[in-house]
């Protein structure tokens, strides 16, 4: 019991950096709350864009501001060419069009007024680009064959509001389940930074030279005291697995509890398993609280970054993710993303997911057996 | 005694090794990550041709404006490319689609136009989009027909040359004037760069904190000691503090050599008012670190602790954890980054980076400087008043 008591102790001292580990990964699973539509309809997607209006709100003008209203979200921006500025780089908007001082005359008059834009050359801005030339276009088309203007415009907008059919074959509500797999991929983060930070400190303090030998000379088996820490240490990591499963259904919702929640729980549990060895290895190394800080910046941050915790796979670049498979991080992220996209869980995705997890739990053998391996040679030595 | 303070402080500080971790390979670590992690980010968000498939049925097959339309968008010459197209029957587009190898694919028949798709998003929509186009094409096909049928019309009155000119410019003149006047170094990314230097900057801070912590008779026994020699405190802390801000810019130095000169990544070109802002930066960080060695009043670690919390809070306002937080707080709350350290830093390389005028950068310089200023006057007043009646 004491060394359970004397664990709790310690415990209560690292509370502050698990809370804040585990507040990260709360916080941005917040932050990726915010877009919740479930629509299995095709909605077409609206780049952001700014415009700035020189000309009189009215003929052509007038009409081509009513069609980007429609098909754009037009950004309430401040004419300031800084606030401007701003808005573009932080792709608050992709796209910015300036129309000059008597474009509708202009135009209506048969010429070709210049409209110029900015641009961030990214997905969204080619779409908006598209939108704006393809009303022009048809304007100019139009132009000059009809009796007024605003049969002119009527006929624009007649010849615009031609849609096409869009049918979407995926029935699989994507932004929940990428939502979850985000989740779970930040988690490897908070996993890997708390079981380093937890185990480290403990064992550092049990093993500093002066506990250490009064333990040994103690009547409690120093073995059992090995047991009993590995006990406490396994059994606090389950309790934080478990807590952020229970933060996974709160703020995720539902899907938590789905078929997927359960492969995501599995998989992290694999994972949970992993950090815990990887934390008794890592102390060995700990020679002072400081370097304790300094592995879960390396260790913890280099997973992250490197096996797609932070950024999606999909951005990493290939050479980047093959480091990566040094790594079980990668591994447990891996596994993630292919719950995460399957939609029919088959015999091939699950002999796949087995693969990846055997890889983490070869991983933690291999730090199991690492650790051994280590206390032998610090035994003899001393 | 100047000089021979300065010598031993820097090799002191030069050997605490956690220190030098913290401040001269930490920030190198999180360059390499912040490379391999971001590098490839935003060339995925170039645009790039999307990936659709076109059921070539019969409908398809026979009508050549669509066939031309479709060649002409996917040709890989034409730099106004949109699609990589693959010209399939319908279950193989469908495998193709169900694979996820394509965003989307379209039948064409006689009265209608399907596009399939298997999820929201801004492919999508561009799929959508063009093939919208081609059909309101065909809608306004006759316009241009009655069009050319008028001017040729007029032939007589205008004479056959007059009359094919105006066909011709009638014919290409339907494409939009529009004037792309978009600016260079729009790399949000380098932000993260940016508050990396902020936070290296800032982390001096904890060197001046350690040397600052070794002429305090309170804090330690080197402390006590200096206390009792008869050199002038103020030279001493001046030297200890000196040793402290040349690490620290050998730090900031090794961190724009490597990120610049071996990461490649894009700092813009003003190279003097680079310098003169890590100067700057750097002394408003160590100036920090003085005051809060000197007015607080609590162990090393715990001021360590102050100055590396406060350091990081200030880069994750500063849109370290996040390049949109810093747009987010210089819109909504724009006084916590006005006096926020690191957003000062950070936006100074951004204003030198993206803007052509300099007044935004003379504004963080500004700054920056009364800030330092600030906490100088602080250490000042502290460390003047330190008289210890026991210890």
């Amino acid at each position: 019991m004491i060394v359970y008591k004397t664990f709790l102790k310690v415990l209560n001292k690292c509370k502050f950096p698990i809370i804040l580990y585990s507040a990260i990964l709360l916080f941005f699973a917040g932050i990726n709350m915010s877009s919740n539509d479930n629509t299995m309809d095709f909605t077409a997607e609206k780049p952001n864009i700014a415009v700035i209006n020189n000309d009189k709100e009215e003929g052509i003008t007038k009409s081509f501001l009513e069609y980007l209203h429609e098909n754009t979200n037009i950004k309430d921006i401040k004419n300031d060419e800084q606030e401007i500025k701003d808005a573009l780089f932080y792709r608050e908007i992709q796209y910015i069009v300036y129309i000059p001082e008597g474009f509708s005359d202009s135009f209506l008059d048969g010429k070709n007024p210049q409209l110029e834009i900015k641009s961030t050359g990214e997905y969204q801005s080619e779409l908006a680009d598209m939108i704006v030339e393809r009303y022009i276009k048809v304007a100019k088309r139009y132009r000059g064959s009809t009796d007024s203007d605003e049969e002119l415009f009527e006929k624009i907008d007649e010849t615009l509001s031609k849609k096409a059919d869009v049918e979407i074959i995926s029935k699989m509500d994507t932004k929940t389940i990428t939502r979850l797999t985000r989740y779970f991929n930040f988690s490897a983060y908070s996993f890997i930074a708390i079981s380093i930070y937890v185990i480290s400190t403990i064992l550092f303090i049990f093993k500093s030279e002066k506990i250490n030998r009064r333990t040994i000379v103690g009547s409690i088996d120093y073995k059992k005291v090995n047991a009993k820490l590995l006990i406490a240490n396994s059994g606090f990591c389950f309790i934080i697995w478990a807590i952020y499963f229970i933060c996974a259904r709160i703020l995720i919702g539902e899907v938590a509890f789905s078929t997927y929640g359960i492969y995501f729980a599995i998989n992290s549990l694999i994972f949970v398993i992993c950090t815990v060895t990887l934390g008794f290895f890592v102390s060995h190394f700990v020679k002072s609280r400081n370097t304790i800080t300094a592995l879960i910046n390396i260790i913890g941050l280099g997973s992250s970054f490197l096996c797609g915790v932070f950024v999606p796979m999909e951005y990493l670049p290939e050479g980047v993710l093959k480091i990566a498979h040094v790594l079980p991080a990668y591994w447990f992220v891996k596994n993630n993303e292919l719950i995460g996209s399957t939609e029919v869980f088959s015999g091939d995705v699950i002999k796949s997911l087995v693969i990846n997890a055997a890889v983490i739990i070869g991983f933690t053998i291999v730090f199991f057996v690492g650790s051994n391996i280590v206390t032998k040679k610090k035994m003899k030595a001393e | 005694m100047f000089f021979h303070n300065f010598k031993y402080t820097l090799k002191a500080l030069l050997r605490n090794k956690g220190l030098i971790f913290w401040t001269l390979a930490f920030p190198l670590i999180m360059a390499l990550f912040f490379n391999m992690a971001f590098s490839n980010i935003e060339k995925q968000d170039k645009f790039k041709a999307i990936n659709v498939a076109v059921v070539t049925n019969e409908y398809y097959e026979n009508n050549t404006m669509l066939k031309e339309t479709f060649e002409l968008l996917s040709d890989e010459n034409n730099k106004d490319r949109v699609f990589d197209s693959k010209y399939v029957n319908q279950d193989e587009a469908k495998e193709l689609l169900e694979e996820e190898k394509i965003d989307g694919y379209v039948v064409f028949s006689e009265d209608s136009q399907q596009i399939i798709v298997n999820k929201n998003g801004v492919n999508q929509t561009i799929l959508k989009f063009v093939v919208e186009e081609i059909v309101q094409a065909e809608d306004t096909a006759d316009i241009i027909q009655e069009k050319v049928e008028n001017i040729f019309n007029s032939r007589e009155e205008n004479g056959i040359m007059e009359t094919l000119k105006s066909i011709i410019i009638l014919l290409q003149n339907n494409s939009a004037n529009i004037k792309d006047n978009s600016d260079a170094n729009l790399s949000y990314m380098t932000i993260e760069f940016f508050t990396l230097v902020a936070m290296t900057c800032l982390y001096g801070g904890i060197l001046g904190a350690v040397a600052i912590n070794w002429c305090l008779a309170n804090m330690s026994n080197v402390g006590k000691r200096l206390s009792m020699t008869p050199v002038s405190k103020l030279k001493m802390v001046i030297s200890g503090t000196l040793a402290g801000y040349l690490i620290q810019l050998v730090g900031v130095a090794l961190l724009f050599i490597f990120t610049i000169g071996i990461l490649k990544i894009d700092f813009g070109n003003k190279t003097f008012e680079m310098v003169v802002l890590a100067l700057v930066g750097s002394f408003a960080g160590l100036t920090m670190g003085v005051a809060v060695t000197a007015a607080i009043k609590t162990s090393e670690n715990a001021k360590t602790g102050i100055l590396i919390g406060f350091t990081m809070l200030g880069c994750f306002f500063a849109g370290m954890m996040g390049v949109s937080m810093k747009y987010l707080i210089d819109k909504s709350v724009p006084i916590i980054n006005k006096l926020n350290p690191a957003n000062m830093i950070t936006d100074g390389f951004y204003s030198l980076y993206y803007y052509d005028t300099l007044d935004r950068f003379y504004g963080n310089i500004c700054g920056l400087c009364i800030f330092s200023a600030i906490m100088l006057a602080i250490a000042i007043v502290s460390l003047r008043k330190q008289k210890y009646e026991s210890i």
